[in-house]
């Protein structure tokens, strides 16, 4: 058997060694220029430096902004009143997701999430040094709730039955949904009904990648472990289209300015939510009031422009609050 | 014209200066045998003539040409010496037959049949016929190095060495070997013979080399060499060897 | 592709045999992700074989610059972690127009971490050969590779052959980093599954561990079965 890495002059090498008979990983075609290796070593870089970084929270009361002193009175006994006289509060977030919650190199998270538990915190009268963020990965957001270590998690956390059987939620205050990230230039695909005979980059094993099959059948469906891997193969041209949550697409663009764009209408629903303790409905219809104040006062307009805003400069109308009734 | 010569040969492994300014010739038809005390360098020269060592000095030469260095036109020239070694050697996963008739099917290109029918007469000289289809571990010491030398001259050489022989051997086994290297010598081949079988030397050498330190101190032929050393080293060793 | 994996409904309280149908309901989506993982050990494990076996040659060779090649290329994979390999194989390998399918770039990526590893078994097997047998194949007049091929490797084998087979069960553990990297082999079959089935995680990563069991002890099989054979004194 022949393994040799030769150059191969056509894109669609002949796969001499091995027969081509698996169609959903074939070689990408078509030419393309070709690329410096900076984008990979970048991501060679940045797992290494995930697979080190330890994930420790930060301790972060070092902030400039300065208290905000609202002498609003909440009823007594009341969540409100206990974290006010108490004058700090934990809130659990992501720390490595791009523009919603992601650990800058000051150890502090940013994005669009960490913004929005700021309008809550400082309608509570905490001041901004007195909020402690702790990263809340997918796994543990209901644990920790449920344990109490934290106060509420605003953390790309979608709103689901099964969920709210444990915990509740304020909001949804985003509304991310499933969508394509195409190459900037690419014309040919214009949604998920254009995806037929396309190569479609997902996680494997995700929702997204399970979706897209009975969304679009007649794509090619190439999966790897995390999306920056389908970045990195979109913008080598060996896959057409990255599919999964616009949220993390937008984070993905953020990450590689001007490279890549989103096409398409979403076609699944995830409403963000904030989630808190099982039955504080007091403390629920309380940030849900801050919200609504938010959405019309411009503090949302402001958290979206200074975070997803500067990849998505179009910013949808903010979703109407679900004060269900558990 | 002589089959071997060495001139100036020197060898060092490490500081250790086994090999000191040898020069010797042999002629096509002789026995020259190598004697000297443990250490003194006699296994590192006969291996240096087929290049299994290489030399760090000097120059020697085999049938008029310089030893060639490593690849095809050294393995043609090794292919005209045989040698045989203290530990037979024998290939352990072969059979004796197909020890033998190795060399000669894939270095000389003899068709299996005629490399067989060969082997199976120089079985029969060396006196192991019923051998020929054993692994090596079923063969007595003796019985090995008897095949080991089958295996060598099937190769038609030009050269035999012999590095120690016998050394491994019960006594009892000693002479089968030494008889056939006497009826070798006898039929003109040429060799060169490391041994401390003095009796053998004695008769069976045209020339007798006296190595110690590395160094050539004597050559003579046996009848002088061993009824009147020249030195004062091949004296005091012979009367250590003889007195046993 | 096969279809879409059956989602099977609730079984909140029982945690009995019913779970094996998430296994069951999807079995020719899971006979893709084992297909996939023999496939890719068997390519793998054949070309690591004969270029392990090279690279051996190379590093026992008489030749001082194919040694020191050969001992970089062994030093060199040997000290990278597989997943590094993979991302060189995969995403640097196209910035230079070299393109394959995503199958192929696997077997590439396990074929150059494994090769390494076969080198090293098979030369320490050739160190257990006395060096005497190669000295009288070279005495007669063989050439380096006649007696590496002739005399020198058919008695290395059998040394080799335990730690040959560690290699390969470890190539098809690792065969498993593939799914982090476009093909979907049982690892990546297991995840899919556990997605749709998530009550039933349990059943399905228990079927994965059988179906990476049946391989390697398939393989410790073979490996027995080959040494006992050869230790066996022929004629
Ligand atoms: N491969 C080697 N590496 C290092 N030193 C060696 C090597 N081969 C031999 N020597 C050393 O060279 C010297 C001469 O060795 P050699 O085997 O030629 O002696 P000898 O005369 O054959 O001795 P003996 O009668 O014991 O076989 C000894 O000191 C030995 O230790
Ligand atoms: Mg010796």
């Amino acid at each position: 058997m022949r393994m040799s890495l030769t150059r191969s002059k056509r894109r669609t090498a002949p796969t001499d060694a091995i027969d081509a008979t698996d169609s959903t990983t074939r070689a990408a075609s078509g030419s393309r220029p070709r690329r410096p290796l900076r984008g990979a070593a970048l991501l060679l870089a940045a797992a290494l430096a995930g697979s080190l970084a330890l994930s420790a929270c930060g301790d972060d009361d070092s902030s400039d902004e300065p208290a905000a002193a609202t002498a609003t009175t909440f009823p007594a006994g009341s969540t409100m009143a206990k974290l006010q006289s108490a004058s700090t509060i934990t809130v659990g977030t992501k720390f490595d997701q791009p523009l919603f919650g992601l650990k800058n190199l000051r150890g502090e998270p940013e994005g669009f999430d960490v913004e929005i538990a700021r309008i809550i915190t400082d309608a509570l009268g905490i001041p901004a040094d007195k909020v402690k963020f702790v990263e809340t990965v997918s796994a543990n957001r209901e644990p920790f709730i449920e344990q109490h270590r934290v106060d509420l998690v605003v953390a790309t956390y979608t709103i689901n039955d099964k969920r709210k059987q444990v915990v509740d939620f304020a909001g949804p205050y985003y509304v991310a949904g499933q969508t394509l990230m195409v190459r900037a230039g690419e014309t040919a695909i214009t949604g998920k009904d254009t995806l037929a005979g396309k190569k479609v980059c997902s996680v494997s094993g995700s929702t997204p990648a399970e979706r897209i099959r009975t969304q679009a059948p007649d794509a090619e469906l190439t999966l790897f472990d995390v999306y920056s891997k389908c970045a990195e193969a979109l913008k080598a041209g060996q896959v057409d289209a990255v599919t999964t949550d616009n949220a993390i697409l937008l984070g993905l663009m953020d990450s590689d300015p001007g490279a890549f764009k989103l096409v398409g209408e979403p076609f699944s629903t995830e409403p963000y939510g904030i989630g808190i303790a099982k039955g504080d409905d007091e403390f629920r219809t309380f940030i849900n009031d801050t919200l609504e104040a938010a959405y019309t006062d411009g503090r949302y307009e402001t958290a979206y422009k200074d975070t997803i805003g500067k990849v998505e400069p179009d910013m949808p109308t903010p979703p109407a609050v679900d004060r269900y009734t558990s | 014209m002589p089959l071997v010569t060495l001139e100036g040969v020197s060898k060092s492994f490490g500081k250790n200066r086994v090999l000191n300014d040898i020069n010797l010739t042999v002629e096509a038809g002789e026995v020259v045998c190598v004697i000297g005390p443990s250490g003194s360098g006699k296994s590192t020269l006969c291996r240096c003539v087929n290049r299994l060592e290489t030399i760090d000095e000097g120059r020697i030469t085999f049938d008029g040409r310089p030893l060639p260095a490593e690849g095809r036109e050294l393995a043609r020239m090794r292919a005209q010496v045989g040698m045989v070694f203290q530990s037979f050697n024998l290939f352990a996963h072969r059979t004796i037959l197909d020890n033998i008739t190795l060399g000669p099917r894939r270095v000389n290109g003899v068709r299996r049949a005629e490399a067989e029918e060969k082997a199976r007469a120089l079985l029969e000289r060396v006196g192991i016929a019923d051998k020929a289809d054993r692994l090596p571990r079923q063969l007595s010491g003796g019985q090995q190095q008897r095949a080991a030398i089958a295996r060598a001259l099937a190769m038609e050489p030009k050269l035999m060495l012999f590095d120690e022989p016998t050394s491994a051997l019960d006594p009892e086994m000693i002479q089968e070997v030494l008889d056939v290297m006497r009826s070798l010598a006898a039929s003109g081949m040429t060799m060169i013979v490391v041994t401390h079988e003095m009796g053998f030397a004695r008769s069976a050498a045209d020339r007798v080399v006296f190595m110690a330190d590395g160094r050539l101190l004597e050559v003579a032929p046996p009848k002088n060499f061993f009824a009147a050393p020249a030195s004062e080293r091949a004296a005091d060793f012979l009367a250590k060897v003889l007195t046993h | 592709m096969a279809g879409r994996p059956e989602q099977r409904s609730e079984h909140r309280a029982d945690y009995g045999w019913s779970h094996i149908d998430a296994v069951l309901d999807n079995l020719d989506i899971f006979r893709e992700g084992f297909v996939q993982t023999l496939r890719l050990s068997l390519f793998a494990a054949v070309s690591a074989l004969i270029l392990g076996t090279g690279l051996a040659a190379m590093r026992v060779s008489p030749v001082p610059p194919l040694r020191w090649a050969g001992t970089a290329y062994v030093e060199t994979v040997r000290n990278t972690p597989l997943t590094i390999v993979f991302f060189f194989v995969v995403f640097v390998l196209p910035q230079v127009d070299i393109v394959f399918s995503y199958f192929t770039f696997a077997v590439m990526a396990l074929t150059i971490y494994h090769t390494a590893l076969v080198c090293e078994a098979v030369r320490s097997g050739v160190n257990g050969v006395d060096a005497g047998q190669a000295e009288a194949a070279r005495a007669l007049g063989l050439t380096f590779s006649q007696t590496l091929r002739l005399v020198v490797l058919p008695q290395a084998f059998r040394n080799v052959v335990q730690p040959l087979g560690s290699v390969g069960s470890a190539l098809i553990r690792n065969t498993s980093i593939a799914a982090a990297f476009g093909v979907q082999e049982l690892t990546g079959i297991s995840q899919r599954l556990t997605t749709a089935n998530p009550g039933d995680v349990v059943a399905v990563l228990l079927a994965g561990i059988v179906c990476y069991l049946v391989l390697t002890l398939s393989l410790a099989w073979a490996v027995g079965l080959t040494e006992r054979r050869l230790t066996r004194t022929p004629r």
